[in-house]
């Protein structure tokens, strides 16, 4: 093919230094790639270039993301695919498949081992001190008996091509490998979006192999039981690979569970439902195994389940991978892997590893030592980038101090070879430029052997010089393509692509936290909605007062300022102390109220606190609530760029992210079901809504004003309310208080009535899950019973009667106020019985400990 | 000689605690010289679940598990002891044994025999005897010298600690860091073995800590009160061919018949007598009284 013509290739050959995957070595193209180019320029460069920005658009969209902790810009920062594959023809994978299993079953042994009788340190393969020196190393482990097929679960290895064209193991993973998920969208999103890219190219499917986890998942369970319940263990939403973990738990429809939904109790671990407690047989665990019980391991994690470790020597429940697995993540085993294999299996490693001395053997620590320019210096405990040392970059002090580092404690340092992988064409800036990458590769233990996912995730270099291939630093990523000569399904003829495959059949087993979150959203978006229609009805006054009256200052402005601040509780505010200061700007204030993230009562910081609600419980989420929520933070946040903001911009703004939530709102009812949760939501929504309903007619109507005022101060209401046409419909008449009351508190029929909002409540207070243990203190349910009867035996002549002083109404305010005490007591109730605070684990003796 | 220990620890819950989790290691250990007569743990209200298991370092854990609503946890560990130091084979009797250099001794540890790949790890680092800092092998290197016997710089090393460090219960917690504590140069019992094992270790022996009692004389002509003893805490050094060691800094003496012990670990933190995580919201108050009385 003339590639040289070919304006994709035109700066592949001018800077071509590496080896590379698609260029062999006299500068021809490998024939598995040429298919992969002629579809590529079929696309056309202008198409590409396209393809790639809906592809980046796409996954942003979707939520796909990759959190970088301690970054600016790092939570939820979105995930990079590029548009160009990588790939391996079947016969080389062939080798590569057998190189993976093999170090699977090696590694297995290993674990077996370390935790066992430790073979390899008693007969003198392994130095104890590779074993008893790193932190993985768990003696809280030690001689626990597993019925699983095998020990290592899953496994993972990160390869990359040697200078000897063969594929290298660069990492094992064993702890908690993440990636599937990713690797699974990404396969997903560009066979969605570039059909032509597969063209006459069998590319193989990783359906099968997602079959065959989900059946060691099955299979792994204790006690034979049938039907096992499964759930995965997130760190949370904080966590990097967040996304990974919620895709997986949607994708293979199992619970996505935090370390406070389990609980440990009677030999049994269980999951926290708001019915009851149920068994959990197996956890897939995405959380570190130093964290995984606070009671024997880690006392400062939340992360994990106190008394688990002695559920998984009991065989009570199975742990994927078994806890102490990271033992394996070990550099300073990778000199002994050869001698371990032959102890083991007497045969040799087929893939190749990077040549390593470990430091704690005095010969090989002297070699480093004269040699450490030419070494790659590694920590055998910590993979992380900080504990990486590219000594040939380091100034002299640095490596001094390495030095010192190493003759302190010698057994912790493993020196490897600088080895240069290498690359493959990434599409970047309208062409290909060739870029160094990393295969993540999955292996799934099964009864006999290991089963290898066809291909994996590709993570590709962040910039064309870099040496270091890192999610850490926001890489891009690959869809990895294993092709075959014979014809292969197309990935859509599997429906994977199902966000609310979920085996919870109802709302009974839903999690306590999901519940919780499902609760907090509700909340927070009936906050957020009725903020911002308030804080535009006031914005759209303060318009309509400049441009009638630019000097005078409006007596029903000043008191709809006040209300501001009573409704938000942002006290002092427009209320209080030094209040005429900040009258005199009240555009200041209320851009604060709108903006300031770190205000409680704020729009912004109600916004995100639903964020964090929303991350919680993405697994729900379909994609047209990412797409929506979406466009809200985008509106948002390029609103924030600005410097000056106008009251006609700002009430713009609001309308459009009016229009927004209450789309998003509409989403949320059709999307999730009730025994997903929905319940929650809603009684979340109402109590919030209620809330805020009592603090604005607390705020507005119980004084009493003049005619003039009383009309606009109504007017404001109604129209903050969404009721003004509503009003005008039923009473077709001048505002008066007394109707206004009739219809926003006591009509029955009228949605936004606070009585027919607690009607609701008490509706969906009685579809809650009863147990045993929760139906003797059902107050909350009270509570509503109690604001309704009170609500059924109003006065109307009794509410609007005014004070000796005629300044207020003083039994509105007294009732309004005794149905905000109930409200509040029946949402803390509410928590209370089904989500679980009591139960919050903690330290008997808080010891802080100096925990590395 | 015959003792009877009684080691109750009492938490107070401010709000109540529905259900907890806890591990004692409160159970004397079997070694040579020492005799477990007699052992029983009670606990108050009684565990739903109770188990019992040998750890890592061969010492006797207790899981246990309480599942209804308490106030109050109290736990009493009753022991009692046979103490015959006399029948083991003293260090004081072994010349050659007191004489092993470092250099020896080093050479010695680079050996494949069983024995000296398990007493290794006690060369490592370990949780809260990490990053051991130059100063602290400076201070280490003063008693321990290539061609010196080890046993006599152990010996040393036990006594400069005991001089130049002040008994101060105030001033460290369990979470003290070592090199805090090198610093104050104040602490309790298991701070000074942390200083000596860090020490011990830094010049690259292996080093344990160990938990156990001590038994305490009234001042003369007083009689003795009840649960005045303490918890107490000392270091063991490994003499190759010869076995382990014990120093106690914090009295400055090899242990004998007053000294019993409860467990061995790499330090403190392999070896908490008691510990646990319960499901709470408010405080909790803790008191400890051990009583150690000779039986006649």
């Amino acid at each position: 093919m003339p590639m040289h013509s070919n304006i994709l290739f035109q700066n592949y050959f001018s800077d071509f230094k590496n080896y590379d995957e698609v260029l062999k070595s006299d500068l021809s193209i490998n024939p598995n790639w040429e298919k992969l180019l002629k579809n590529l320029t079929q696309y056309g460069n202008q198409i590409l270039i396209e393809k790639q920005n809906e592809i980046n658009w796409l996954l942003e969209e979707n939520g796909v993301t990759y959190n970088v902790y301690n970054d600016p810009k790092g939570m939820h920062r979105s995930w990079r695919l590029n548009i160009v594959p990588f790939l391996i023809h079947q016969n080389e994978w062939a080798t590569i498949e057998r190189g993976i299993t093999q170090r699977s079953e090696l590694l297995n042994l290993v674990l077996k081992d370390v935790y066992g009788k430790r073979e390899l340190v008693s007969s003198g393969i392994v130095p104890p001190e590779v074993i008893y020196g790193h932190r993985g190393f768990l003696r809280q482990c030690d001689q626990i008996q597993y019925n699983t097929s095998k020990h290592l679960l899953i496994y993972s290895a990160d390869l990359a091509r040697g200078p000897d064209g063969r594929m290298w193991v660069v990492n094992d993973r064993t702890q908690a490998p993440s990636g599937m998920g990713y690797a699974l969208e990404n396969r997903y999103s560009l066979s969605r979006m570039m059909p032509d890219l597969f063209k006459d190219i069998n590319v193989k499917q990783p359906t099968q192999f997602f079959d065959e986890f989900n059946q060691m998942l099955i299979d792994s369970a204790p006690n034979n039981v049938t039907n096992p319940n499964i759930v995965i263990l997130t760190p949370g939403p904080l966590n990097e690979t967040y996304f990974d973990h919620a895709y997986m738990a949607s994708f293979l429809g199992y619970p996505l569970v935090t370390g406070n939904d389990l609980v440990v109790r009677n030999g049994k671990v269980w999951m926290k439902t708001l019915k009851a407690l149920k068994q959990v047989d197996v956890i897939i665990k995405r959380v570190d195994d130093a964290f995984m019980d606070p009671l024997e391991l880690r006392e400062d994690s939340y992360l994990g389940v106190a008394g688990l470790l002695e559920v998984v020597r009991n065989n009570q429940v199975v742990i994927v991978n078994p806890i102490g697995a990271g033992v394996l993540e070990n550099s300073g085993l990778i000199p002994f892997m050869n001698g371990i294999c032959n102890y083991f299996f007497n045969e040799d490693l087929i893939l190749p590893q990077i040549a390593s001395w470990w430091c704690g053997q005095e010969r090989e620590r002297n070699y480093v030592l004269n040699n450490m320019r030419e070494f790659v210096i590694k920590n055998i405990d910590r993979s992380n980038r900080e504990y990486l040392h590219f000594c040939e970059f380091l100034d002299d002090l640095s490596l001094n101090n390495l030095r010192a580092e190493i003759l302190l404690n010698p057994y912790k340092f493993v020196a490897q070879e600088k080895i240069s992988f290498s690359t493959a064409p990434d599409f970047f800036n309208g062409t290909l430029e060739p870029r160094k990458v990393m295969c993540r590769t999955f292996a799934i233990a099964n009864k006999h052997s290991y089963n290898v996912m066809p291909g994996g995730l590709v993570r590709v270099a962040a910039e064309r010089e870099n040496l270091f291939v890192s999610n850490q630093r926001g890489g891009i990523s690959k869809d990895f393509w294993i092709i075959s000569d014979e014809f292969q399904n197309s990935i859509q003829s599997y429906s994977w692509n199902n966000n609310n495959k979920i085996s919870l059949s109802n709302v009974n087993d839903l999690p306590s936290n999901t519940a919780e979150n499902l609760y907090w959203s509700g909340r927070y978006l009936g906050r957020a909605l009725t903020t911002a229609r308030y804080l535009r009805m006031v914005l759209n006054r303060m318009n309509n007062e400049q441009y009638n009256n630019q000097n005078s200052e409006s007596r029903s402005l000043v008191y709809l300022y006040k209300s501001v601040t009573n409704i938000t509780s942002t006290f002092p505010g427009f209320v209080g102390k030094n209040s005429e200061k900040t009258l005199q700007d009240p555009l200041k204030e209320i851009l604060s109220l709108l903006l300031d993230e770190n205000r409680i009562g704020s729009f912004a910081q109600t916004l995100s606190s639903f964020n964090h609600a929303y991350y919680s419980l993405r697994n729900l989420w379909s994609r047209d609530m990412w797409r929506v929520f979406d466009s809200i933070k985008k509106l948002w946040n390029k609103f924030k760029e600005n410097e000056t903001h106008s009251i006609s911009e700002l009430s713009k703004l609001l309308d459009r992210i009016i229009t927004r939530l209450i789309a998003f709102m509409g989403l949320i009812e059709e999307s999730i079901l009730v025994s997903q949760g929905l319940l929650l939501y809603f009684i979340g929504l109402q109590t919030e809504q209620a809330m805020m309903h009592i603090a604005k007619l607390r705020a507005l109507l119980v004084f009493n004003y003049s005619e003039q005022l009383q009309y606009e101060i109504l007017e404001s209401f109604l129209t903050s309310h969404e009721s003004l046409n509503i009003y005008r419909y039923s009473y077709r008449s001048y505002l008066s208080v007394e109707n206004v009351i009739r219809l926003v508190m006591l009509d029955t029929e009228y949605a936004k009535s606070l009585h027919y909002q607690f009607k609701r409540i008490q509706k969906d207070i009685r579809k809650l899950p009863q147990s045993e243990t929760n139906s003797g203190n059902n107050y909350y349910s009270l509570h509503i019973s109690e604001s309704i009867k009170i609500i059924e035996n109003l006065d109307i002549t009794n509410l609007l009667e005014l004070n000796n002083t005629k300044t207020l109404r003083q039994n509105l305010d007294d009732v309004l106020s005794e149905l905000s005490n109930l409200l509040h007591k029946s949402s803390i109730t509410l928590s209370d019985t089904y989500f679980n605070h009591a139960y919050q684990q903690k330290q008997l003796v808080n010891q802080n400990f100096p925990l590395a | 000689m015959i003792y009877q220990v009684s080691h109750t620890t009492t938490y107070n819950y401010e709000h109540g605690v529905s259900f907890c989790h806890n591990i004692a290691t409160l159970k004397p250990k079997e070694v040579a010289g020492q005799t477990l007569l007699d052992y029983h743990l009670d606990i108050t209200p009684i565990p739903e679940e109770i188990s019992e298991k040998i750890d890592f370092f061969g010492n006797t854990v207790t899981r246990f598990s309480i599942q209804k609503q308490h106030s109050k946890l109290k736990v009493i560990a009753s022991s009692k002891i046979l103490k015959e130091v006399s029948t083991v084979s003293s260090i004081y009797n072994n010349p050659a044994a007191q004489q092993i250099t470092l250099q020896q001794a080093l050479l010695e540890l680079k050996s494949n025999s069983t024995e000296i790949l398990h007493v290794k790890q006690f060369c490592l680092e370990s949780v809260l005897v990490a990053n051991i800092t130059s100063n602290i092998k400076a201070y280490a290197e003063v008693s321990f010298q290539p061609n010196r016997s080890i046993f006599e710089a152990a010996f040393e090393l036990m006594q400069r600690i005991y001089t130049d460090f002040e008994f101060n219960a105030e001033v460290t917690n369990v979470a003290t860091p070592i090199h805090d504590v090198m610093k104050l140069k104040k602490g309790v019992c298991q701070d000074f073995a942390q200083i000596a094992i860090a020490c011990v270790r830094s010049v690259g022996l292996p080093a344990r800590y160990v938990s156990g009692y001590i038994e305490t004389l009234p001042p003369p002509g007083k009689e003795k009160l009840i649960g005045t003893d303490a918890s107490h805490a000392w270091f063991s050094m490994f003499i190759p061919y010869f076995g382990w060691v014990d120093f106690d800094p914090t009295n400055n003496q090899i242990p004998s018949n007053q000294h019993i012990i409860i467990s061995h670990g790499r330090d403190y933190y392999d070896v908490p007598p008691l510990k646990g995580v319960i499901y709470s919201t408010g405080k909790n108050k803790m008191k400890v009284a051990v009583d150690i009385r000779p039986v006649i």
